[in-house]
C-alpha cells in the first residue's frame, strides 16, 4: 500500500505488535505437551490392548533337543513358544559357555560377548516337577522341530499338559467271578486294541477290571480323541450341574431350616427372661392422648403463626411445635411399646417347630444321599474313559492323580485340547475365539484359570449400585449446598471440606468402610444395638430430642430471613441457635437408634452360628465405600454445573411466576444436566478402577456365589464378590506362577479397561441424548 | 443527605417562559427533590401505586422514596439516562430482586392495594400477576413451544389443546407465528436476537397477566420487528397495563399514554405523554427528550 505523504500520522499508524503477542512459541510447547499425554495415554492403552489380545492365541508347540552336556542323555524338551529374546550373558554363564566351547560340545563355538538369543518355553506337566517355563539358550539346541502329534492340553487342574496323545483306555467292571488274563486283543469301534484284566477293590468289594487300550494312530486317531473328550465334557457337565444344582440346595435348605430353630431358641430364651410387658391401660391412655395432643398442637400452629415479626420467639409456636412433638413421640411409644410387642414363644410352639424341623431335616438328609449315590455312580462312570499322554522328557503318561502316577489321566480332567501345529489359521482362529468366549462367560476354577464371568458380574454390579447410591446423593447435596444454603462462612468451610475429602487416600477409604459400614451399620442390622439404653432413660432422651426439635423449629420460624429487610442481631442469634440444635437433635437422633431397647438385629440367629449376614464384608458395603470416596467428584461436579446455568433464565423462570423448586427441576437441573452426567462419569470410572478400599470391605479371590441371582432381592448386597482390579492384583502378585500368570494379567487388564470403557460410552451417549432433548419430561 | 429539600414551587403548564433549571444540580448535590407529578396521572385508577420506595444494592442507594401510581390499562413508559435505576424499579414490581441478598428496601408497592412487599405476601402467585419481559433476550433451553407455554406448565396444566392453543394464541400476540408456526419442536435458542425477545414476551403473555412490565424490549430488534412490537403493545394495551422501559423518546411518544423520567434513582417527572413532551414543566426534562441532554 502506496502510503499518501499528505496523510498524517496516526496513533493507529505507530501501534506495533510485540513478538511475544503472536504466541507461537507457546503454541509449539501446548501442541507438544499434549503429543507427549498422547503418546504416553496411547502407548499404555496400545501395550495392553496388545500383550492383552495375544494370549488366547494358539502358540506353537516347540520339541527341542539339547546337546548333551556333562556326559548325560541329551534333554528333550516339549513346549510352548512363548517368546524369542536377546540378551546378553552374565558372567557365570560366559564362564559355562567357554567351557563347553573348550569341550567342543556345542554345535557351533559360540561367542559369548556376542548378544545371544533364547527362547521362552512353557513346558507344562507340573507334576514331573520342573518348572513350567525354561528359558532355552539357543546355542544348546540340538534340534528345533514341530511335531504335528503333540498336544496342549488345558486341564481344569494341575496346568497344562504337553506331550503326545497316544492310547485311549477304557474300562469295565467286572463281577468277581470273571475270569483274569493278562493281554487279550480287543477290538472297539475305534479300533483294534489290547485288553487286559486284573482285581480291584472298590469299597472293600473284590471287582474285576477290564481295561481296553487302543493305540490311536494319525489324523483318525486324534479324531476319535477329540470326540472322545467332548462327551467326557458332557459327562462332567451333568455332575456339576448335579453338585452345583439340586445337591447344593439341599444343604442350603438344611442350613436355613437350622437357623429357623436356632432362631425359634433364641426368642424362646427372651420371652422367658422379658416380663416387663406393657400395662393396656397405659399404652392405650398414651396413643389416645397422643391423637388429641396432634390435632390441638396443629390448630395452635396454624392460629399462632406470624411472619410479619422477625426475631421474636413466640411462646404460643413454641408451645404447638412442642404438642405436635409430643404427641409424635407418644404415637411412636405406641408403635414400638405396645402390650403385646414382647416376643412371645411358648414352649409347645417351640417344641413343634423343632418337630418339624426334624422330620424336614431328616427327609432332606435322605435326599442328599440319594444324589450323593448318583454322584458317585455318575462319577465312577465318568473314571472309566481314559487317556494316555506321553510327556517328552521323562517319557511318562499324565497321571490322574499326582500321588498315584500308575493309573492314566481321565478323560473328563481335559477342558480343552489343542493340537497348534497341525491347526491351520482359521483353526487357530476357532481355538481363540472359543477360549474367549469361555474366559468371559465361564466361573472362575479355585486354581485361578477358568473364565471371568463372576469377576464381570461382580464388578458391573458394583459399579451400577456405585452409581445409583452416589449420583442421587452428591446431587441433592450439591443442590441444596448451591441453591438453597445461605451462602456464607458454612457453606465455604463445608465446600472446602468437601473438596478435600477428594484427596483422602483410598485405602483410607477402606479402611473407614470396614470399621464404620462392615461392623458398625453391618453388626447393627445383624444383632441390634451391642449396649442398649434401658427404657427409661432412652425415653427421657426422645422427650429432649422433642424439646431440642420444637425449640429449632421455633428459632427458625423467628429468625427467617426477609428479602428486602436487613436481618437483626436477633434474627442470625436465632439462626445460629436453630442450627446448633438441629446439630444436636441429630446427633440424638443417631444415639437414640444406635442404642434403642426395641431392636434386636434381623440375623441374630446367623451370628450365634457364627455366620454374620451384613456384619461382614459385601458388595452393599463396597459400593457404599467407593461411594463416599466418588461423592466429591459428584458434589463438585454438579454444583460448577449449576452454578454455570446463567442467572438471565432463572430469573425468567422465576418471573413467569414459578416457585424455586420448579425453576431448579425444569430450568437448572435439564440445564445442568450434562454438567451432572459428566460429575457422573468422572466418579464411575474413578470408582470402576478402585482397588485397595475393595481388598478391605469384600473383594474376594474366589466368591462362592455371584452377588446377583434370579431370586429375591436379586441384588445381594450382603454376599461378598469377586473384582477385576482385585482379580489382577491377585492374578499379578499373589499366585504361585507369575509366569504363567502374566499373561492373563494382561487380558484381565483389557477386559477391565473395556469394560470401564463401555460403562463410561454408555454414560456420554445418555448424556448426548439428553443434551439434544429439547424439552424437559414432566 | 446533605442540605434540605429545596421546596420547589412548580409553575402552571401554560409554558409561556422558559423552563426553570436547578433540579439536576439538587440531585447531585444530594438535595431530596419533589418529583413533578401532572394531576392526570393520580387523577385516574391505578393498578399500581409505588408508594415511598427506595431500594439499596449494599450500601449504594439505587432508588429514592419513588412515588408513583400506575394507571389501569394504559402504558406508562419509564425512560432516563443509564443506570437511573429503570430496571431496578420494574424488578422491584414483581421482587426479582429479592433474589440478590444484598438488597435492601423501604416503602411499599400496591397492586390493586394489596402490599407487594408485606412479609405475608406469596410471591410466587404475585409473580403469576404480572408478565415480565427483560432488556436481555433470555428463552430457555426448551422447543419454542415449551417456551412459549412454560408458565401454563407450572401451574399444572397438562391438556394438549389448552397448551396448543394459548401457545398459538401468543405467538401471534407477539407477530412471530408465522416465523416459527413449522418449527415448534425445535430448540429456542436456534431463532435470531430479535425472534427470541418476542418470544419471550409471547411467554410474558400467555398467562394474561394483570400487568405487563417491558424492560427495554426493543433494543436488541431491527425497526421493522420494533414497529410490530410497538403495534403489539398498542394491541394489548387494551386488555393489560403496560409498563415500558425505554431508551428511544420516539418510542415512548409513540406507544405511551404516560411518561417518567428518572435520574440517578428519583423520579423527575411523570405525566401524560403527551404533555412531557410538548409541554415540559421541568427544564430538565425538555433537554431530555429533545436529546440535548448533557
Ligand atoms: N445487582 C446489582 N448490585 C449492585 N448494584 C446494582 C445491581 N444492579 C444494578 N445496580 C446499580 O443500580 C443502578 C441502577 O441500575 P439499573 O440496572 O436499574 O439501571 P437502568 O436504568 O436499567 O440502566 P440501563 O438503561 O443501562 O439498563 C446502577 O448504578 C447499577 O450499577
Ligand atoms: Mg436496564
Amino acid at each position: 500500500m502506496q502510503e499518501q505523504p499528505t496523510q498524517p500520522e496516526t496513533q493507529a499508524h505507530r501501534r506495533v505488535t510485540p513478538p511475544a503477542a503472536r504466541g507461537g512459541p507457546l503454541m509449539w510447547l501446548m501442541g507438544g505437551a499434549l503429543a507427549a499425554c498422547l503418546v504416553l495415554v496411547l502407548g499404555l492403552i496400545g501395550l495392553i490392548v496388545v500383550r492383552g489380545s495375544q494370549t488366547f492365541w494358539p502358540k506353537a508347540i516347540e520339541r527341542v533337543e539339547m546337546v548333551a552336556v556333562e556326559g548325560g542323555e541329551p534333554e528333550v524338551l516339549l513346549g510352548r513358544l512363548m517368546e524369542t529374546d536377546v540378551y546378553r550373558p552374565d558372567r557365570d554363564e560366559r564362564a559355562r559357555i567357554e567351557a563347553l566351547n573348550a569341550q567342543g560340545l556345542l554345535p557351533q563355538s559360540v561367542d559369548p560377548d556376542e548378544p545371544l538369543e533364547r527362547i521362552l518355553l512353557q513346558v507344562g506337566n507340573r507334576e514331573f516337577g520342573a518348572a513350567a517355563f525354561r528359558w532355552v539358550p539357543l546355542y544348546e539346541v540340538a534340534s528345533r522341530s514341530r511335531p504335528e502329534n503333540t498336544v496342549v492340553l488345558e486341564r481344569l487342574e494341575w496346568g497344562p499338559f504337553i506331550g503326545s496323545v497316544d492310547a485311549l483306555v477304557f474300562d469295565r467292571w467286572l463281577p468277581e467271578d470273571e475270569a483274569l488274563f493278562d493281554e487279550r486283543p480287543a477290538s472297539t469301534d475305534i479300533g483294534e486294541g489290547v485288553a487286559t484284566r486284573e482285581v480291584r477293590f472298590v469299597g472293600g468289594e473284590r471287582r474285576v477290571l477290564e481295561r481296553v487300550t487302543v493305540p490311536l494312530v494319525g489324523e483318525e486317531g486324534f479324531r476319535a480323541f477329540e470326540r472322545e473328550v467332548r462327551s467326557a465334557k458332557d459327562r462332567r457337565r451333568v455332575i456339576e450341574r448335579l453338585e452345583r444344582g439340586e445337591r447344593s440346595e439341599v444343604d442350603r435348605r438344611i442350613g436355613a431350616l437350622n437357623m429357623r430353630v436356632r432362631r425359634a431358641e433364641l426368642e424362646r430364651e427372651e420371652t422367658v427372661s422379658d416380663d416387663s410387658s406393657m400395662p393396656f391401660w397405659l399404652w392405650g391412655g398414651t396413643t389416645i392422648a397422643s391423637i388429641g395432643l396432634l390435632f390441638a398442637g396443629v390448630r395452635l400452629r396454624r392460629s399462632t403463626t406470624d411472619p410479619d415479626h422477625p426475631g421474636r420467639v413466640k411462646p404460643g409456636g413454641f408451645l404447638a411445635s412442642l404438642m405436635i412433638g409430643v404427641s409424635l413421640a407418644g404415637l411412636f411409644f405406641g408403635a414400638v411399646d405396645h402390650p403385646w410387642s414382647g416376643p412371645s414363644m411358648s414352649e409347645e410352639r417351640l417344641e413343634s417347630i423343632r418337630a418339624e424341623h426334624a422330620s424336614e431335616v431328616e427327609r432332606l438328609i435322605e435326599r442328599g444321599e440319594e444324589i450323593d449315590a448318583r454322584l458317585s455312580e455318575l462319577r465312577r462312570d465318568d473314571a472309566r474313559f481314559r487317556v494316555i499322554v506321553t510327556d517328552a522328557r521323562t517319557g511318562r503318561f499324565a497321571p490322574e492323580e499326582v500321588g498315584r502316577p500308575g493309573e492314566p489321566m481321565r478323560l473328563s480332567q481335559i477342558d480343552r485340547a489343542v493340537r497348534s501345529n497341525a491347526l491351520d489359521f482359521s483353526g487357530r482362529l476357532g481355538v481363540y475365539f472359543d477360549r474367549w468366549a469361555q474366559f468371559l462367560t465361564d466361573r472362575p476354577r479355585p486354581d485361578g484359570e477358568g473364565g471371568l464371568l463372576s469377576v464381570i458380574v461382580g464388578t458391573v454390579t458394583l459399579t451400577m449400585l456405585l452409581t445409583i447410591t452416589v449420583v442421587p446423593l452428591g446431587v441433592i447435596a450439591a443442590i441444596y449446598l448451591r441453591e438453597y444454603a445461605h451462602q456464607g462462612f458454612i457453606t465455604s468451610v463445608l465446600r472446602i471440606a468437601v473438596n478435600n475429602l477428594a484427596g483422602v487416600p483410598s485405602i483410607v477409604y477402606g479402611v473407614f468402610g470396614l470399621g464404620f459400614f462392615c461392623y458398625i451399620v453391618g453388626g447393627y442390622i445383624d444383632t441390634g444395638p451391642d449396649a442398649p439404653a434401658a427404657r427409661t432413660p432412652w425415653w427421657a432422651l426422645v422427650g429432649a430430642l422433642v424439646l431440642a426439635a420444637s425449640l429449632a423449629i421455633t428459632l427458625m420460624g423467628a429468625g427467617r430471613r426477609i428479602p428486602g429487610r436487613p436481618s437483626s442481631r436477633a434474627a442470625s442469634a436465632c439462626r445460629i441457635g436453630a442450627g446448633l440444635l438441629w446439630v444436636a437433635a441429630v446427633a440424638l437422633v443417631f444415639y437414640l437408634v444406635a442404642a434403642t431397647p426395641y431392636f434386636g438385629g434381623f440375623f441374630r440367629a446367623e451370628v450365634s452360628a457364627g455366620q454374620p449376614v451384613f456384619g461382614a464384608r459385601g458388595i452393599l458395603w463396597a459400593s457404599l465405600t467407593l461411594s463416599l470416596l466418588t461423592l466429591p467428584v459428584v458434589i463438585v461436579a454438579t454444583e460448577e454445573a449449576i452454578a454455570a446455568v446463567p442467572r438471565s433464565i432463572r430469573e425468567a423462570s422465576l418471573g413467569c411466576g414459578a416457585s424455586k423448586w420448579q425453576t431448579i427441576r425444569r430450568v437448572v437441573l435439564p440445564g445442568a444436566l450434562p454438567g451432572i452426567m459428566t460429575g457422573a462419569i468422572l466418579a464411575i470410572a474413578r470408582g470402576a478402577g478402585e482397588v485397595a478400599p475393595l481388598m478391605l470391605v469384600g473383594a474376594v479371590k474366589l466368591a462362592p456365589q455371584l452377588p446377583v441371582s434370579t431370586e429375591f432381592p436379586f441384588i445381594h448386597g450382603e454376599r461378598s464378590f469377586m473384582h477385576l482390579g482385585f482379580h489382577i492384583y491377585d492374578l499379578g502378585f499373589q499366585s504361585r506362577d507369575s509366569e504363567a500368570a502374566q499373561p492373563l494379567v494382561w487380558t484381565t487388564t483389557l477386559l477391565l479397561i473395556a469394560i470401564v470403557l463401555l460403562l463410561n460410552l454408555a454414560a456420554i451417549v445418555l448424556r448426548s441424548r439428553l443434551r439434544s432433548r429439547k424439552g424437559p419430561a414432566v | 443527605m446533605t442540605g434540605t429539600a429545596t421546596p420547589r414551587i412548580t409553575r402552571p403548564s401554560n409554558g409561556a417562559d422558559e423552563p426553570e433549571l436547578g433540579v439536576i444540580e439538587a440531585i447531585r448535590a444530594g438535595h431530596e427533590v419533589r418529583s413533578v407529578i401532572h394531576e392526570q396521572v393520580t387523577e385516574g385508577d391505578a393498578v399500581l401505586n409505588i408508594e415511598a420506595f427506595s431500594l439499596y444494592y449494599g450500601q449504594a442507594q439505587a432508588l429514592h422514596s419513588v412515588t408513583a401510581p400506575v394507571r389501569r390499562g394504559k402504558v406508562t413508559a419509564i425512560s432516563g439516562p443509564s443506570g437511573c435505576g429503570k430496571s431496578t424499579l420494574l424488578r422491584s414490581v414483581n421482587r426479582l430482586n429479592d433474589l440478590i441478598d444484598s438488597v435492601r428496601i423501604e416503602g411499599d408497592m400496591l397492586l390493586n392495594g394489596e402490599s407487594i412487599y408485606h412479609p405475608r405476601v406469596d410471591v410466587i402467585s404475585l409473580r403469576k400477576r404480572l408478565g415480565m419481559v427483560f432488556q436481555k433476550p433470555n428463552p430457555f433451553p426448551m422447543s419454542i413451544f415449551e417456551n412459549v407455554v412454560y408458565p401454563l406448565r407450572i401451574d399444572g396444566e397438562k391438556r394438549r389443546s389448552v397448551l396448543e392453543e394459548a401457545c398459538e394464541r401468543s405467538l401471534k400476540g407477539a407477530a412471530i407465528w408465522d416465523e416459527v408456526k413449522d418449527r415448534l419442536k425445535e430448540s429456542a435458542l436456534g431463532l435470531s436476537g430479535g425472534q427470541q425477545q418476542r418470544l419471550c414476551i409471547a411467554r410474558a403473555i400467555v398467562a394474561d397477566p394483570e400487568v405487563l412490565l417491558l424492560d427495554e424490549p426493543c433494543s436488541a430488534l431491527d425497526p421493522v420487528a420494533t414497529l410490530r412490537i410497538e403495534e403489539l403493545i398498542h394491541e394489548i394495551s387494551e386488555r393489560y397495563t403496560v409498563l415500558i422501559v425505554t431508551h428511544n423518546m420516539q418510542q415512548a411518544a409513540r406507544v405511551s399514554d404516560f411518561t417518567a423520567f428518572m435520574y440517578l434513582g428519583r423520579l423527575v417527572e411523570y405525566g401524560p405523554t403527551d404533555e412531557v413532551f410538548q409541554r415540559p414543566r421541568l427544564g430538565e426534562t425538555e433537554q431530555y427528550v429533545t436529546g440535548r441532554f448533557g
